[in-house]
């Protein structure tokens, strides 16, 4: 009877997932602004990756075109040393990409987990770790985070990363463990618990792919978060100066080269700005599609 | 509707921002009994205005702005040679002993504080008290600290004699009495006590009970801080009326003694967070007098361009160098020193970071170009100019040991160098600086990298804590010759003066930071740097140019630092509303934090514009 049940789930599992992939297809389809999102983000993932390499690793400056508005040789113009802004802003990429990356990938990952956790056993678990979660949330972040900037130096985007992620699972925790007491009512997961399956299983196998778009779309919402949160310290010039930082670059084009006042480093403010608002813009409409993706309820036929 | 609203929320914040915008306008003309209206301008000397805080000018956040509604008993000058030149405060005349032995200081005549009671010599004698609790350079209790006063002696009620402790003295002691702040003894006088001349008596002699008044006194200073006066009275040509945050407004002070010839009737300063507020009022022409603030060249253009506006550029004794940590290697070789400062090209480095507010140094000599031309103009071109030279920068590197690898300058043993440089997050010009020497030095194969802190006093006591390799460093402070050169051959560098007796510390201990040769072999002859500077602080004119020609040799090839540029003192003036500005080096730049403006004003410079 296994034997014969077997090849069957194989069959309607690659059929499923050819018809998954299928609705992706469809619902990127129907509105061409999705698309020109997931461009965008693969166009900024390709630039951190790839970007850095063409590159030479100082900069070269030119003195005799010190903050220099934007032309056809520099798109955006020239940095007060006389550097190239969309080459700062290429080189920058990187450090913002691989921290927005770790942060998700944490605050994903420890969110998911003790939310799930605490929703599943429910109980004292539940009551220890959400009154922790609590505790977390009521932290303001951005306060915190000026404070232990002045105790460590987030050198590597891996510990600002880490930093981050570590002050932002709050949320997608007790949004998981809500998600979690819901679903673990539901006759599906009752069926499971009849059957005498495993809670590794129920979890793995039928909590978790039931939240997945849930947790994916916080997931690109705290990339979003990570950004903003990294870039602000910068600009505020609590963290090490780094000048082909998005943040750092921001500070010096309003405190140094004036870009407030005169219209020549206005390419310096715009440079990263511009690459902060296109990211915000792709994050978003990715998160548009996937909404639609794992949400059956708003699946246009 | 909601259109509607928003259309209507949107106008009524047009008017009010017009409201806004009327009430800053600044109109010649107007109320006041000079008849010379509004004058704006901005406190350069500090960030952010304090509602709060009392007027006090001892207090750091204090609406006390000297010059204007705090007077001194004179307003020393920047002269390149002679520290004691000063325009007339509060004394209106004054004797320097020949010797410098003392100092007789004549009251203004008419002075009267803004309630309407003569400026008395008793005010004068609490104020230098009150100097003592915050131990000002000639009113120091420090034991065997050079130019401390010894007795303060109220002659009559327009005359005071104070005298200089021979034991230690100093050519500036004039200066240091000059640069005293005034106070009214009627409103300040509760915050020393009655026995406090006693206690500084006692203070000066030795054992415990002399520690114990030392203390005493010292204590005293945070009281002094913190003392609010009820209301304002001021000696000087204006009187606080009110501070809000966004701009503090003063009034004229009828009861100046130059009243008559003081043309504005009200002055308002206002608030700014950073530079780049202040170049904002600056394009928009609001400001009638601004102080030295760094700004680049296209915000400068646009300056000029707002009607009415001029830039004056006068000296301004300060130079900013690179300073090594001669304890950490590779930097304690002289050959490394010598080959970073024929890499350095020091013409890029002012163009990009101080194209306005510095002119490049002409050699390391560790005094600003103007003032060497004064003292040692012979000495100036003997020196080592350090033009950028890449082959005799290798030819150094090679003597020091340092091995060229793939085009990168390693170590004697072999291991990486990287030019590691510090500075303060918020010096946009020494960061801006820093990163051209990064860009100049890693074309030439040696790796470096920039460094910042978060704030200046920080940066200053991680540097003294010897944590930086390299970092900037301000020198060449004159115009005295001792305060010129101890900025490379004193306590930073490990020669203490205390009693007239010069002691040397090991590097790292003592706040020596730098870390340099006790001796430096100059013309053949070994020379003890910090001795020879110490010496600068007893000697006449005379007698100190020969030192400071040796010590400029000394600095010269011994490179402690690498001087980068001169500062150029940039002033910036509106004619529109006022005229007069002085051009005259001198008065451009006050000592400390004196705003010169209100100085000029009280000496009945700056005009009305008819």
């Amino acid at each position: 009877m296994s034997a014969t049940l077997v090849p069957e789930t194989a069959s309607a599992a690659s059929t499923m997932r050819r018809n998954f992939w299928r609705g992706v297809w469809r619902v990127m389809k129907r509105k061409p602004s999705r698309m020109a999102g997931v461009v965008i983000l693969a166009g900024f993932i390709l630039m951190a990756v790839v970007g850095p390499m063409l590159l030479p690793e100082h900069l070269p400056g030119d003195t005799s075109s010190i903050t220099q508005p934007p032309s056809w040789e520099h798109w955006f113009g020239t940095d007060p040393q006389g550097r190239d802004v969309l080459a700062l802003v290429v080189k920058g990429s990187r450090y913002v990409l691989l921290t927005a990356a770790v942060t998700a990938l944490i605050t994903v990952v420890a969110g998911t987990a003790i939310g799930l956790f605490s929703g599943f056993k429910r109980g004292r678990w539940d009551t220890v770790l959400m009154r922790l979660t609590d505790m977390k949330l009521t932290i303001p972040g951005l306060p915190l985070l000026l404070v232990l900037a002045t105790v460590w130096q987030f050198g590597s985007p891996l510990q600002m990363g880490l930093v981050l992620g570590l002050l932002g699972w709050g949320g997608v925790a007790r949004a998981v463990r809500s998600q979690t007491l819901s679903l673990r009512e539901r006759g599906f997961i009752e069926a499971a618990r009849g059957l005498g399956l495993s809670t590794s299983h129920i979890i793995g196998r039928e909590l978790l792919p039931s939240m997945a778009p849930y947790i994916a779309m916080n997931m690109l919402i705290s990339v979003t978060g990570a950004v903003y949160s990294q870039v602000g310290l910068f600009f505020l010039g609590v963290l090490p100066y780094e000048s082909d930082n998005w943040g750092v670059m921001l500070n010096l084009a309003v405190f140094q080269a004036g870009a407030m006042v005169t219209p020549t480093a206005l390419g310096y403010l715009l440079g990263p700005l511009l690459a902060i608002l296109l990211l915000t813009l792709a994050i978003v409409l990715v998160v548009d599609a996937m909404d639609e993706i794992f949400n059956p309820r708003l699946r246009e036929e | 509707m909601k259109r509607l609203a928003a259309v209507v929320a949107l106008l009524g914040l047009a008017t009010a921002t017009a409201a806004c915008s009327g009430g800053t306008t600044n109109k010649s003309g107007g109320s006041g009994g000079g008849g010379g209206g509004l004058f704006t301008t901005i406190d350069v000397t500090r960030t952010g205005l304090e509602a709060t805080a009392p007027a006090n000018p001892y207090n750091p956040k204090g609406n006390a702005f000297v010059g204007f509604n705090a007077m001194r008993i004179g307003w020393v000058k920047n002269h390149l040679t002679d520290p004691n030149q000063a325009l007339p405060g509060i004394a209106a005349s004054w004797e320097i002993a020949p010797d410098n032995s003392s100092i007789t200081l004549k009251l203004q005549p008419n002075a009267k504080w803004s309630d309407g009671k003569p400026v008395t010599a008793e005010d004068v004698k609490m104020s230098i008290g009150i100097a003592y609790t915050q131990g000002s350079t000639a009113f120091s209790i420090t034991p065997g600290a050079a130019g401390a006063a010894a007795d303060v002696t109220v002659v009559d009620p327009q005359t005071l004699k104070i005298t200089q402790d021979m034991a230690n003295p100093s050519p500036k002691f004039a200066r240091g009495v000059l640069d005293t702040n005034v106070l009214p003894a009627h409103v300040w006088s509760s915050v020393l006590p009655a026995d406090f001349w006693d206690k500084l008596k006692a203070a000066r002699g030795d054992g415990a009970d002399a520690e114990k008044a030392r203390e005493e006194i010292t204590a005293l200073g945070e009281k002094v801080i913190a003392f609010a006066p009820p209301k304002d009275v001021s000696a000087g040509p204006f009187v606080l009326e009110r501070v809000n945050p966004s701009e503090a407004l003063l009034v004229k002070n009828p009861n100046f003694y130059n009243a008559a010839n003081v043309a504005p009737a009200q002055v308002k300063f206002l608030n700014y967070t950073g530079n780049e507020q202040i170049w904002n009022y600056l394009t928009q022409g609001k400001l009638d007098q601004a102080g030295f603030t760094a700004t680049p060249t296209d915000v400068m253009n646009r300056i000029k361009q707002a009607p009415g506006n001029e830039i004056i550029k006068g000296y301004s004794p300060v130079a900013v160098s690179m300073a090594f940590n001669q304890s950490k290697k590779p930097y304690d070789n002289v050959h490394v020193r010598r080959g970073l400062a024929y890499l350095i090209n020091r013409d890029e480095v002012t163009k990009v970071a101080s194209p306005e507010g510095g002119t490049p140094a002409v050699t390391t000599s560790g005094i600003h170009q103007k003032a060497a031309q004064a003292w040692i103009p012979e000495t100036l071109p003997q020196l080592e100019p350090y033009k950028p030279d890449v082959a005799k920068a290798e030819k150094e590197f090679e003597q020091a040991g340092l091995t060229k690898k793939d085009g990168k300058w390693t170590l004697a043993d072999g291991s990486a160098w990287k030019v590691s440089m510090h500075a303060p997050a918020g010096f946009s010009d020494w960061l801006s600086a820093q990163e051209n020497i990064k860009t100049q030095l890693t074309k030439a194969g040696v790796d470096a990298e920039v460094v910042t802190t978060a704030d200046y006093p920080l940066y200053l006591s991680e540097l003294n804590a010897g944590k930086y390799d390299v970092g900037f460093w301000l020198m060449a402070l004159g115009p005295a010759p001792y305060d010129i050169y101890q900025r490379l051959y004193g306590a930073s560098n490990g020669w203490t003066n205390i009693g007239n007796k010069v002691t040397h510390a090991a590097p790292g201990k003592n706040g020596n930071w730098m870390g340099g040769p006790e001796e430096i072999e100059v013309d053949g002859a070994k020379i003890n740097p910090g001795e020879l500077t110490a010496k600068l602080n007893s000697v006449g004119d005379a007698e100190a140019k020969p030192i400071m020609a040796q010590l400029a040799k000394a600095a010269n090839q011994d490179l402690p630092v690498i001087q980068l540029w001169d500062y150029v003192n940039t002033q910036f003036v509106n004619n529109n509303r006022f005229t007069g500005w002085p051009k005259d080096d001198e008065l451009l730049r006050g000592g400390g934090n004196v705003l010169m403006a209100g100085v000029w004003i009280q000496q009945g410079l700056i005009k009305a514009k008819q």
